[in-house]
């Protein structure tokens, strides 16, 4: 069979040996233009190190911080790449036990994702903490003074939470790639062979493997599901334990972990669209995934426009001085803009995805992503910074400046992120051979069969 | 001030005559033990308190400074001292800005440069020697501050030795006009002390008693025993000002005038009194229907724009009370007319019956021995003329403080010889041809006499400060006048009319004349300890009367006039931070907000909004104001607070000397450099003034020109930490009529506060719980606690940048509410400080136990531990914790002054209001060492000792007597944002709003649910 004609939207059906040869091709060297783009990346992320470093000698006074808003776009930058992350475990566990099958061609650029997202999530408190040298104080270690870390405090539980989720998700994440790998190092020469080797773990493809493997998976899927729903819930916490209007409130997990979920599938979308495009995956990634996403994130917008809603009528219907002052400063101050931007983004644009012709357009579904993402990194944005500006004490009420420290800082976690999920691509087989090979037609019973 | 004076009192009589010794030695403040062999009452570690005098301004409070191996760390005011009774107002506190700030003069200088000082006395001497042998004397002249006591008195001497002109002694607040209205009333050329605690009914005329007018401190104590409701007596007290200043706010009615019409004002009141009978037996009716004549209270009131109900109603109200003191005189409203508009303010007391109980003459003000200003004049032209050749100044600054216009700048240049002594730079020691470095008053001897019966003897409370490891070179006054007089009289020490050895010897002379009066039969040693120990002595002087001479022809028959053609009369006033100028270069003043603009930093021109609306200027856009004399250019403060046909600015900013505060402000290293948005430049209103003195009394006259206003288009945004004055139906402030807090107070019920069901169980307090009670009712809104606190705590200076991010470190804030109408609003100050609360939201959130609570039920902070996660100031309703956003500096030696006892917080940590802990370990120390529990009042939190009001009291909730347990229980008791549930220790009492402000003053406001 052949390949599929390039930059065709509609791919024929693919074979076996396409797949293998599909996935393989991407890991190959990579051009100029790649290298190209690395650097710019890596150039980024060396000033967000050097605005860092900046930022650890001269103190948290070089971001833009103020009283009353001591936490301000390092957290919500935080939330943002927490509920990124949301999106992979969704795709690869959920979807995996409920056996949706147009998961596998997406799944595991989105686990990836996660990983990556989670990873320079945890960066943000570090970042954030006057005194970051000191910052591990906040794990429980048997030390000589009895000193331990205050169990009432959801920042405490923030550690578990993300220690746990970083966890199980690169767990799942490299044992789903161990019988891909084995395929790359079966294809591949010298030192790289050696080093697929190493991490296929003398994966040989056996029926004992392939049991032992299929219940591995499906128990770490197990694990993973509820962290899906447990982790943006702990993250919600940091806010709605404290007592400041806006925040101190019992909606936050459902609305948390739904916005992470929304903006989990925005960034695969924003992620995979190039990358089918440049690896010509047509075949793989098809109008029916593209579908199927476009469902979801109209799906969680419409659930979090319903949050939105309630949190404006509980504010209103509370009759509570404070929330009521805080939603109408909110909407009408100086960070209006911010908050109407975000109705905008999450609860107006993702309406265009009701159309089938938008759901399966590129350019549409990668314009609304966009948004999304902007979308999402505001509504966390408007619960921090203008809820804390405009809390119990008019006193303090007041603006909050970002500076160059905090922005460039900012910057670099995004640049972070992708020379991770760049690399990545590069060297791992990022759309998972097995899985999709599983949904293809099986080729001639023959064919290699287990004669490894 | 109950067990306060006592222990306060102890504590000055254990430091024992040896503190006389002390004070002499030459100690070196950098050391961490600056003595070889150390005096007995220096110990390691264990404060020792001498008493000495306040020289921040002509006041003269009786002060103790708290030495701690051997450098003076904090200010506190003599409890004993019949002027402040143990209190200080803001400039006080700051008092050791001065003596360690970093500008002080190391050394002699000539031209600048530095110069042997025998080699500057030498020819400083010589020049004075060739004109007293020529007999020239008459071209040495001598400009010296208010000095009433012995160095007055010796610099009297060395001019008469000389054969030089009479010493002038300067005071920019010269309050030359009362001494005029009295000479014309009541013959006495004195300014007499006025029985505020005494009065029912308070009048005041533009007298600013709360911020600088003649003794602030001691007034504001008066004015809370006349006014405040703990103490029963619920006086009332009216102020008429055409701004509503720090004063106006905490009267109970403000009555908002054209400026320039209060002599009106005035007159109309006594004429109601008159026509209608109301005087006291005693008054000579027809001698003051006489003075009225041609007073015409409809006349009045148009030109006052101040309704003739309200004349009327304040008249009889101040007639009827058997109480009523009528006071006037606040620079700002010395116009052109300012004797008249007095003399019509003393005929109101005479009417009243004040004089000679409630206005007594007899201890009359120290402020009565200043110079005119007219004499300041007549130098000027004198110098002018050549007819000076050698000018000493002794720490004054006239060069910022005349009206440029007065030619005093440009006159200095035909002077050969301008000699300034003073501790640090100013503009006139910048064009000073030599600058002789003088001591601190805080280490020098030396004695001052605020009122008449009162004198107040100051000593060396450390040695002379060391910078970069070397002591400055200073002497005192006395001492460089002695030395430089007698080597140009060519005498010898012992011999000739300045025969004493040095300046200490001259006091102690003066002070043996002096123990024949107050020694009572002590020996001269036991005196001179006794007075030390003291702080001086005091002897009550009987009130004098003093038979009043109405003359017809001396009282205001229109407004000031004012000069030019400008469209808004311009009011120039006292800092209450400032002064005149002199507190500028201290950034504790500075970085403290105006109470009433809450802008802090930079100087700022008060403008009513109707006129910012036409020219199109907000807050902070800079506007250009000229007089016929100059013009000069300030940010705008567009206000509701001011009448309309008037601007205000503050005295005080706007130098030009190269310090290092004044003019350059403070940026925090880290943050960018002060560009030209944040210097703290501000501008001198007295650039805008004339120059005459009123013919009258000889002041100058500061409510004298009409300015015009021009937008310029630049801004310079101004610091104001306080984003709105109003509590939008919060129950932050919170005030209670007059007759209702009476109710209350009689039914004694204490309120109950809210509280939330807690899955936890009760909080035990083993020993103590340590609490506050805040009277609002009290507050007057001074600052004095919010400087006294940084002084404490070791509360860094964060510059006007900072300041205006939201970022200043300050412990302790005060800030302004406003209920009721923007144009007349009912003010209520609320000192904010950590609440200490019971169920604090800060605590759970910190994820290290940093934040915790202890068993005193204080709401602790582990600097150690804390890691900076923030989460706790996010969580804190009351935004009280302070994040070390930099590593904050102390210029060298500014540090030399950080308490021991309180750790210097560094980056990255959060803080805030300890209570004092501090203070408290060392109150249980000494009982557990005396064997006894705590004793109420024994432990104070430095923002209650200063408290001229005693607002602030501090103690044990757990003792039921404890007066702060009384007081929590008060039925005017609140918790801020009591609702939340976090059962503060702190409870604030509301403020007590009179029946006639709360009529005009908006709708009554107690419980709101």
């Amino acid at each position: 069979m052949s390949a599929p004609p390039p930059g065709t939207a509609q791919a024929a059906q693919a074979t076996w040996a396409d797949v293998n040869r599909d996935v393989i091709r991407t890991v190959g060297m990579p051009g100029d233009r790649y290298f190209a783009w690395m650097c710019l990346v890596a150039l980024t992320l060396a000033a967000g190190v050097a605005a860092w470093a900046y930022q650890i000698w001269v103190g948290m006074g070089a971001a833009g911080k103020r009283t009353p808003q001591m936490w301000a776009m390092y957290i919500t930058t935080f939330v943002f790449w927490i509920g990124i992350g949301h999106a992979g475990t969704l795709i690869s566990a959920i979807l995996y036990l409920f056996r949706a099958k147009w998961r596998t061609s997406v799944y595991r650029a989105a686990e990836a994702m996660t990983v990556f997202a989670v990873m320079t999530a945890g960066l943000f408190p570090l970042i954030h903490a006057g005194r970051m040298w000191f910052a591990y104080w906040l794990m429980p270690y048997p030390n000589q003074r009895y000193l331990w870390p205050n169990f009432k405090s959801p920042l405490v539980w923030d550690v578990f939470a993300i220690s746990t989720y970083l966890t199980i998700s690169v767990v799942f994440f490299i044992v789903g790639l161990v019988p891909d790998v084995a395929a790359l190092r079966d294809q591949s020469t010298g030192i790289r062979k050696k080093i697929y080797a190493v991490i296929s773990l003398g994966w040989e493809g056996s029926d004992s493997q392939w049991r032992h493997y299929r219940r591995a998976y499906g128990l770490l899927a197990a694990l993973a599901t509820p962290l899906v729903l447990s982790v943006h819930s702990v993250v919600s916490f940091d806010f709605a334990m404290a007592l400041v209007p806006g925040w101190h409130s019992t909606l936050f997990a459902p609305f948390f972990v739904d916005g992470a979920i929304f903006s989990g599938f925005a960034m695969v979308l924003i992620l995979l669209l190039p990358m089918r495009y440049l690896f010509n995956w047509y075949a793989y990634i098809n109008e029916k995934h593209l579908d199927a996403m476009a469902k979801l994130i109209l799906t969680t917008s419409l659930v979090l426009t319903y949050f939105y809603s309630c949190e404006v009528f509980t504010a209103w219907y509370s009759g509570d001085h404070f929330e009521r002052a805080s939603v109408f400063a909110k909407a009408s101050k100086q960070y209006a803009w911010a908050y109407w931007l975000m109705y905008f983004c999450n609860s107006v644009v993702p309406m265009v995805l009701w159309s089938k012709k938008a759901r399966t357009s590129v350019v549409t579904l990668y314009i609304v992503s966009i948004l999304v993402i902007i979308g999402m990194w505001f509504e966390r944005f408007n619960i921090i910074v203008p809820g804390l500006g405009f809390d119990f004490y008019p006193y303090t009420w007041g603006t909050y400046y970002p500076t160059i420290t905090d922005t460039t800082i900012i910057i670099g976690s995004f640049a972070w992120f992708f020379i991770l999920f760049l690399g990545f691509i590069r060297v791992m087989p990022s759309l998972s051979i097995v899985e999709v090979k599983e949904v293809l037609p099986h080729p001639m019973k023959h064919a290699h069969r287990g004669h490894h | 001030m109950s067990g306060m004076d006592r222990r306060s009192f102890f504590k000055v009589v254990a430091t024992s005559g040896a503190a006389a010794v002390a004070g002499g030695c030459g100690p070196s403040a950098e050391k961490l033990i600056p003595y070889v062999s150390p005096p007995e009452d220096i110990v390691p570690g264990i404060p020792a308190y001498y008493s000495t005098v306040c020289r921040e301004c002509p006041a003269g409070c009786g002060l103790v400074a708290k030495n701690r191996d051997g450098r003076i760390i904090k200010l506190e005011g003599n409890p004993d001292h019949p002027v402040n009774a143990g209190t200080l107002c803001i400039r006080g506190q700051a008092g050791l800005q001065g003596l360690y700030h970093p500008d002080r003069f190391r050394g002699a200088l000539a031209s600048g440069k530095p110069l042997a000082w025998e080699e500057a006395e030498k020819q400083l001497a010589d020049r004075l020697g060739a004109l007293a042998k020529a007999k020239q004397g008459s071209r040495i002249a001598l400009v010296s501050g208010l000095e009433t006591g012995s160095l007055g008195r010796l610099m009297d001497e060395w001019t008469r030795a000389l054969g030089a002109r009479p010493r002038i002694a300067y005071e920019p607040l010269g309050y030359e006009a009362l001494r005029a209205a009295n000479r014309i009333t009541f013959g006495r050329d004195a300014i007499p002390d006025y029985g505020i605690g005494e009065a029912t009914y308070l009048l005041s005329f533009g007298a600013d008693f709360l911020e600088t007018w003649l003794s602030p401190v001691g007034y504001a104590t008066d004015f809370a025993r006349m006014h405040a409701f703990t103490r029963g007596r619920a006086g009332t007290f009216v102020h008429v000002e055409p701004r509503q200043s720090m004063t106006a706010a905490n009267a109970d009615e403000w009555v908002k005038n054209a400026p320039g019409t209060e002599g009106l004002l005035a007159l109309a009141m006594l004429k109601v009194i008159v026509d209608e009978g109301l005087q006291a037996a005693g008054a000579d009716a027809g001698a003051l229907r006489g003075a009225v004549r041609s007073a015409d209270v409809a006349a009045a009131a148009s030109a006052s724009g101040v309704p003739a109900d309200t004349i009327k109603r304040v008249a009889h109200d101040f007639a009827r009370s058997r109480g009523g003191l009528a006071i006037g005189g606040g620079m700002a409203m010395t116009g052109p007319n300012a004797t008249e508009t007095l003399v019509a303010v003393n005929l109101l007391n005479v009417a009243v019956g004040a004089v000679g109980t409630r206005v007594r003459f007899g201890s009359e003000s120290a402020l009565s021995k200043s110079s005119p200003y007219a004499d300041m004049m007549k130098l000027t032209q004198a110098m002018a003329q050549g007819q000076v050749d050698v000018l000493i100044f002794v720490g004054v600054n006239p060069v910022y403080n005349m009206p440029p216009r007065s030619g005093f700048a440009e006159a200095l240049g035909k002077v050969a010889q301008v000699v300034s002594l003073a501790t640090g730079p100013s503009e006139t020691t910048a064009r000073a041809h030599m600058v002789l470095p003088t001591l601190h008053p805080l280490e020098s001897w030396g004695d001052y006499v605020p009122e008449e019966g009162v004198i107040g003897l100051m000593q060396p409370a450390m040695g002379p400060v060391e910078i970069d490891g070397k002591a400055v070179e200073a002497k005192s006054t006395g001492d460089i006048l002695l030395s430089v007089g007698r080597q140009a009289l060519g005498t010898e020490e012992g011999k000739g009319p300045l025969k004493w050895a040095s300046f200490q010897e001259y006091v102690t002379e003066e002070w043996k004349k002096l123990a024949a009066t107050f020694g009572g039969g002590k020996s001269f040693p036991d005196f001179w300890e006794a007075s030390l120990k003291r702080g001086g002595v005091w002897r009550p002087v009987s009130a004098a009367g003093a038979a009043a001479r109405v003359d017809a022809t001396r009282v205001p028959a229109a407004p000031a006039k004012l000069e030019g053609d400008g469209t808004h009369a311009l009011l120039v006033y006292p800092s209450a931070r400032f002064y005149d100028g002199r507190g500028a270069d201290k950034p504790w003043l500075q970085e403290a907000p105006d109470t009433m603009t809450q802008v802090a930093w930079d100087g700022w021109v008060e403008v009513p909004t109707e006129t910012a609306a036409k020219l199109g200027l907000r807050r902070g856009d800079i506007v250009r104001l000229t007089s016929p004399h100059g013009s000069i250019e300030l940010p705008a403060y567009p206000s509701e607070l001011i009448h309309s046909g008037a601007v205000a600015v503050a005295m005080g900013q706007g130098h030009d000397f190269p310090g290092s505060y004044a003019i350059h402000g403070f940026s925090t290293p880290g943050t960018r450099p002060a560009g030209t948005h944040f210097l703290n430049v501000g501008a001198n209103p007295m650039a805008l003034l004339g120059f005459a003195p009123e013919a009258a009394s000889g002041g100058l006259p500061h409510l004298a020109v009409k300015v015009s206003l021009t937008a310029t288009g630049t801004r310079r945004p101004l610091a104001v930490p306080q984003a709105t004055f109003n509590q939008d139906d919060r129950e932050i402030a919170q005030h209670i009529g007059l007759a209702q807090a009476r109710e209350l107070e009689l039914r004694g019920r204490a309120p109950e506060h809210a509280s939330h069901p807690s899955m936890y169980p009760p909080l035990k307090y083993p020993e103590h719980r340590w609490g506050m009670a805040v009277d609002v009712d009290a507050c007057i809104g001074c600052q004095a606690c919010v400087v006294a606190c940084v002084a404490e705590n070791n509360v860094p200076v964060v510059g006007k940048e900072q300041v205006a991010y939201g970022r200043d470190q300050h412990w302790l804030r005060l800030e302004r509410w406003q209920e009721g109408t923007p144009a007349h609003p009912e003010n209520i100050f609320l000192p904010m400080f950590c609440q200490h609360c019971e169920v604090a939201p800060c605590e759970p959130v910190c994820p290290v136990y940093a934040a915790y609570h202890t068993q005193e039920g204080l709401n602790a902070q582990v600097y150690n531990r804390c890691v900076g996660t923030r989460y706790c100031g996010n969580n804190c309703p009351y935004h009280v914790r302070r994040f070390n956003w930099f590593s904050y500096a102390w210029t060298s030696p500014l540090d030399v002054q950080l308490n021991p006892d309180v750790t210097v917080r560094q980056l990255g940590v959060m803080e805030k209001c300890t209570m004092c802990l501090q203070r408290i370990v060392a109150g249980k120390a000494q009982a557990r060492d005396e064997n006894r529990p705590v004793k109420d009042g024994e432990i104070v939190t430095a923002c209650q000792q200063t408290c001229p009001t005693q607002a602030i009291t501090f103690g044990d909730l757990k003792e039921g007597g404890a007066r702060v347990s009384r007081l929590s229980r008060s039925p005017r008791g609140y918790h801020v944002l009591e609702e939340l549930g976090t059962r503060p220790a702190v409870t604030y009492l509301k403020k007590v709003v009179r029946a006639e402000a709360a009529a005009t003053g908006g709708a009554e406001k107690g419980h709101k649910s």
